[in-house]
């Protein structure tokens, strides 16, 4: 493997390139204002300093009360039925609920008995507003039951999920309860759903319970995003390439190096240097998190490859830290970062966001970036293979080309404030190869679905995640009262001409 | 024209391209700003506030002022009368009511939950105890004081007092918000809404005054060149002052300048006590082409005001209502609309309203936000506002979920985890 350097614009050696950008990035540091944890004199770490990045991934407490709401027995005419076996099915409902209580890993206080009348409706309703849950899991067996909903909504003020078995609904009682303000109807015979729910619930305790690190500018503060709750920690820019500089080439660094290079399909550019400069750069990141009480990382990274601050730009470790469930964010763009978070929290897998490309000829868009996670089909399952490639805007450092199954449903997600979501959905079509394409590494043509032409595809920055995930995004949407938006069906290009 | 063109450039082209994604208007900055480059201008601004900050701590030396900030955010302060000092003026605490007499003010800093640094200013004021605490809660991006005012019966009986908020002259006061210069300035949180006295005729709702911005394509009343905006899909939303239970005869003018097509910014338009009506202006009229449609208006629910609400229609791409002129007429009376169109019935009217132009108005007063309360003996009423700091706005409303315990919690968990240097 070649050991030239990468700085085609110079006729410097990489060691004397290193050491330029390092005095460099030293220079700035004396102008730039420190970060709030470590100051601008923070010791380097030592060869044995490790962070455990399980340990970054937040793990909030989260209480949900619930119950089953019936009528008085026994049941005659109505829905769902004299024939519907209440005992049976709750007992039923009961031992799913428990399995998927322990799988999401929440607290949930259940009501021994049935509710089924007003008054003990509202003593679980004060005892509710006493506890202050979360959230709250109701699961309907009478279609007498929904006039009740409304009163749990509105006095409870706490955020309501709602199963409607098959047999306890029509579409006037489920259209009327889903337009309440953080309400989520499942009106469903499908369990996941409900344990969908509940993880919306965690997702959103998640978000209250991360701290971003915003790497950007020169700003140190910190202040709290509006309904998502999560904390927003800006550092001067400077920072990340200080520490980077101070990071020396570990056991840890050096043998996460050797592992990226030997799982590769195949290594196109980079060398071992660039390896072991990426997994420095891993480590750096999840140093800075730990110091900062921080489990995430948006980053102005191409600004800091641009005034060649750093002799790698942080994909590659980046990658790694998605697979481990921490966001790592591209170009410090703050909403992109938080996009991803949605998919970590809510679906347990990393997505990238990208930059959107129409491919007019075969009506397609092109999904590309340099920072795809590669347990793209959950944190707990096989790796998708990809291709050790450099940054190609820099043709710095490490990049992966992830390698994303063709003919795989994916969701495009993309929150655009905090009160809206863009949510589409395609098929991943084929990986586009660099050359003969430019830009990203990560290049992934999808065929959108009920999107005419692919011009019209809304967002930037959208985040791709595995997966048909529409129906659980949206639900976390109404539950939180985001708006939820999708791209035109019918193409807008149709009429020619605007003026 | 002059004023014309310098409110359309002041704000973005109305539902120009992004008709199901409006952006809101420019907000954040007063429009009246010193002529410094626009890089420079933030950096001005925040040097400009902190210097009249210290000229104020110098001049005041009997009571320094005291600041609040949130780690790494210019502060505000809360001064020696207890005034809360921001960038575009400051906001004060007026009383007034049987046993209500001066007295002096102490002030203090005091952390909050142990932890938050708040600024205190307690007046005995007779009658009552007056205290008011200040804290800036660190709402993204840039922060937003949290002025919680709060009164103590005083005196050992029930006290009946009005408390009033004194903001900058030209203060405009929306529904739940005030706004200066289209910077919101200040919030009004539920439980700050009710007890407010109110003019008998204005708008009360979220929407924003865009005079100039129609085009009317043939001679009629000037009120067809001005509108109101709900940016957003905000309803716009007029009250009256009528006779409880009486009917009236009115008129909405509309004429559309931004889209040519039909079928983008359909309206629902309702007059209490009518039936709604849907129009699609430029599909009834054309575009820049004024319109009205009459109502049968009544005081439907005998509150002694008449409600007249525009809002989107189901499923309008753009989701931006908006509205020119309001015409009231005595029950029974139906106006010629051919000359109501042509400006002739102006003088006729009960009530004109040239929405968004000259005669419009807010329902509330200007200059003062009032509040009538009533302590019982022994009692407390306490009232909480959101208010813009340096470099802010406050939030509105309609977006924001932010709430004084959240905003509270959140101070709380950003001072908690902020390194101690």
């Amino acid at each position: 493997m070649s050991l030239q350097h990468h700085c085609h614009s110079c006729c410097l050696t990489r060691r004397q390139c290193l050491q330029v950008l390092s005095a460099s990035a030293v220079g700035a540091s004396l102008v730039s204002v420190a970060s709030p944890a470590l100051g601008q004199d923070s010791a380097a770490p030592a060869q044995t300093d490790f962070v455990d990045a399980a340990s970054l991934r937040p793990k909030p407490e989260v209480r949900v009360c619930g119950t089953f709401l019936e009528q008085p027995r026994p049941y005659w005419l109505g829905w769902p039925g004299t024939t519907y076996d209440l005992d049976k099915h709750q007992k039923e409902y009961r031992t799913l609920l428990d399995q998927s209580v322990a799988r999401v890993g929440i607290k949930m206080d259940w009501e021994p008995k049935p509710i089924d009348d007003d008054a003990s409706l509202g003593n679980w309703i004060a005892k509710v507003k006493e506890q202050k849950p979360h959230g709250l899991l109701v699961a309907l067996q009478h279609m007498q039951c929904w006039k009740w909903i409304e009163r749990v909504a509105k006095e409870t003020a706490t955020p309501l999920i709602v199963f409607a078995p098959v047999g306890t609904a029509f579409t006037g009682h489920v259209g009327r309860a889903a337009r309440l303000p953080n309400v989520h109807i499942i009106s469903s015979l499908e369990w996941p759903a409900v344990e969908a729910g509940l993880k919306m619930v965690k997702a959103k305790r998640m978000f209250e319970e991360t701290r971003v690190l915003w790497i950007r500018g020169k700003d140190s503060n910190e202040t709290v995003m509006d309904r998502l709750g999560v904390k927003i920690r800006s550092i001067p820019r400077d920072t990340f390439n200080l520490e980077f500089d101070k990071q020396l080439a570990t056991d840890e660094v050096k043998d996460m190096a050797s592992d990226l290079r030997k799982k590769a399909q195949k290594i196109v550019e980079p060398d071992e240097t660039d390896a072991v400069n990426s997994m420095r750069a891993y480590v750096t990141a999840k140093r800075l998190m730990a110091a900062e009480k921080a489990c995430a990382i948006s980053m102005d990274c191409l600004g800091m490859v641009s005034a060649r601050l750093v002799p790698t730009p942080p994909c590659g470790g980046w990658t790694l830290l998605q697979d481990q469930g921490l966001t790592a964010g591209c170009e410090a763009d703050l909403f992109g970062a938080i996009s991803m978070m949605m998919t970590s929290y809510l679906l347990d897998r990393p997505g990238y966001m990208n930059d959107p490309v129409p491919e007019t000829v075969k009506n397609l868009l092109i999904a590309a970036h340099c920072t795809s996670g590669t347990r793209i089909a959950g944190f707990d399952q096989p790796a998708a293979p990809y291709i050790l490639r450099d940054h190609s805007e820099s043709s710095l450092g490490v990049a992966m080309q992830v390698l994303w199954p063709v003919g795989e449903p994916v969701t495009l997600v993309r929150f655009t404030s905090p009160n809206e979501m863009i949510i589409d959905t395609g098929k991943v079509v084929s990986n586009v190869e660099t050359p003969p394409a430019g830009g990203c590494r990560t290049s992934v043509e999808i065929a959108m679905d009920n999107i005419e032409d692919c011009r019209d595809v809304k967002g930037f920055h959208q985040v791709v995640v595995l997966g048909n995930h529409r129906r659980v995004l949206q639900g976390f949407c109404e539950l939180y009262g985001i708006k939820h938006v999708h791209s035109p069906q019918l193409s807008t290009f149709a009429e020619g001409a605007q003026t | 024209m002059k004023s014309l063109t310098a409110s359309l450039l002041a704000v973005p082209p109305f539902g120009a391209g992004l008709p199901t994604s409006p952006k809101p208007p420019a907000v954040g900055l007063p429009l009246q700003q010193p002529s410094f480059p626009a890089c420079c201008q933030p950096f001005a601004q925040q040097a400009a506030f902190c210097f009249s900050l210290l000229m104020f701590a110098t001049m005041a030396i009997a009571a320094e002022p005291i600041s609040i900030h949130s780690p790494g955010f210019p502060p505000s302060a809360l001064d020696a009368e207890g005034r809360l000092v921001e960038d575009w003026g400051s906001v004060g605490v007026t009383l007034s009511g049987d046993g209500v007499a001066d007295g002096p003010t102490t002030l203090q800093a005091i952390k909050l939950d142990n932890l938050v640094p708040a600024a205190q200013a307690t007046t005995n004021r007779g009658a009552v105890r007056l205290i008011r605490t200040a804290f800036r809660a660190p709402a993204f991006p840039s922060g937003v004081d949290v002025l919680t005012v709060r009164l103590e019966e005083a005196r050992g009986r029930p006290a009946e007092v009005t408390l009033g908020l004194d903001l900058p002259a030209k203060s405009v006061f929306g529904l739940r918000t005030v706004r200066l210069g289209g910077r919101v300035i200040l919030t009004l949180t539920d439980e700050s809404l009710d007890n407010r006295p109110q003019r008998d005729w204005g708008y009360c709702d979220e929407a924003t005054s865009l005079p100039g911005w129609a085009k009317p394509a043939v001679e009629c009343d000037p009120a067809f060149r001005n509108i109101r905006a709900g940016m957003g899909g905000v309803p716009i939303l007029y009250r009256f002052a009528v006779e409880p239970k009486s009917a009236a005869n009115v008129v909405l003018g509309l004429c559309e300048s931004h889209w040519a097509e039909a079928g983008q910014r359909p309206l629902s338009c309702r007059v209490e006590g009518a039936a709604a009506q849907t129009v699609d202006a430029v599909g009834k009229w054309g575009q820049h082409k004024p319109g009205a449609l009459i109502f049968a208006g009544r005081d439907e629910n005998g509150d002694g005001k008449l409600e007249v609400v525009v809002r989107p229609a189901a499923g309008a791409k753009d989701r931006n209502p908006i509205l020119n002129a309001i015409w009231i007429f005595p029950a029974g009376e139906s106006p010629n609309l051919q000359r109501l169109i042509s400006g002739a019935l102006r003088g006729a009217a009960l009530r004109y309203v040239d929405v968004g132009g000259e005669n419009d108005q807010s329902i509330y007063p200007p200059g003062k936000l009032e509040y009538d309360i009533k302590l019982a003996q022994g009692g407390a009423h306490e009232l909480t506002f959101f208010v813009a700091c340096p470099g802010s706005s406050a939030p509105t409303p309609d977006t924001s979920t932010w709430t004084a315990v959240t905003l509270r919690r959140a101070a709380h968990d950003v001072w908690r985890d902020w390194p101690k240097k």
